[in-house]
């Protein structure tokens, strides 16, 4: 059984269900603050897959390099949107380093985990060609 | 047979990936690329490309010595060589898996792809994984 395929699609069934449930609830009483909330974190999730997608694609950086740039320019656009959004008081600000600090840190080992185990994958399989 | 396309007879007791293989490497045999060197034309066989790169928005196809003009875009190239053993592995270069020699990762860096010429090209992590979908398929 494919694990990561299941999570995955959990992952998917779950955002469209909280999307569905979302625009009924909007068409029935409108926009509630939790209803609100959730949009504004797709919403946050979109723009930080949307930077991601384009660093990744143009620029070319160690792995660890890469992940301290994204560190800190992730915290900048959480900040920036949970101001915009008023999600944080002036003195908690600071929170974001460690949320994100949390996210990028298991992002980075799943990561360099893949990486490796999918270079092994490649090398075994050129190995097995050359001996073939 | 002089003029005769070429014919090849696989005989399986079962079809499975790596007969689907089989069927797909015999099937590029026929890929070539149009290129021009010195402004003249003149055609290159999948299995003598090294790799293509698209340098200042031109496309360049490296064989194992000589480099050639491709007069194609990366999306128009990387549509001629779908599947077959050509993959990208940055925004610029597609190589050919079957000269690829070893993947390796610059201690904890970037990621490098070694050719069996003994050149080495940068891999972007994005595109790793369609390299090892190349290998999936047998």
């Amino acid at each position: 059984m494919n694990m990561k395929k299941v999570l995955k699609d959990t992952c998917i069934l779950a955002a469209l269900m909280i999307l569905s449930v979302f625009v009924i609830s909007i068409i029935w009483s409108g926009v509630t603050e939790e209803i609100g909330l959730v949009l504004k974190l797709f919403g946050l999730a979109f723009i930080i897959s949307l930077a991601n997608f384009l660093f990744d694609e143009y620029v070319n950086l160690s792995i660890i390099m890469s992940y301290v740039v994204k560190y800190f320019a992730i915290c900048a656009v959480v900040m920036l949107y949970g101001f915009i959004a008023g999600w944080f008081y002036p003195s908690n600000f600071w929170m974001t380093f460690i949320y994100v600090g949390v996210v990028l840190i298991l992002a980075y080992s799943i990561d360099s985990f893949r990486v490796k185990r999918d270079i092994e994958f490649i090398n075994r399989q050129i190995a097995g060609r050359s001996k073939s | 047979m002089e003029g005769q396309p070429l014919t090849v007879i696989i005989e399986y007791s079962e079809y499975n990936d790596s007969v689907a293989g089989l069927v797909r490497r015999i099937g590029s045999m026929d890929v070539a690329f149009s290129v021009s060197v010195d402004g003249r034309q003149t055609r290159i066989d999948l299995a003598d490309v090294y790799y293509i790169e698209n340098v200042d928005r031109k496309m360049f196809v490296y064989t194992g010595s000589d480099v050639y003009r491709l007069d194609a875009t990366m999306a128009q190239t990387e549509e001629m060589s779908a599947d077959t053993d050509l993959v990208r592995i940055s925004r610029t270069c597609i190589i050919n898996t079957g000269h690829l020699r070893e993947i390796r990762q610059v201690k904890n860096s970037h990621l490098e792809a070694v050719l069996d010429n003994g050149e080495m090209l940068i891999v972007s992590r994005k595109y790793l994984q369609d390299i090892k979908k190349v290998f999936q398929r047998g």
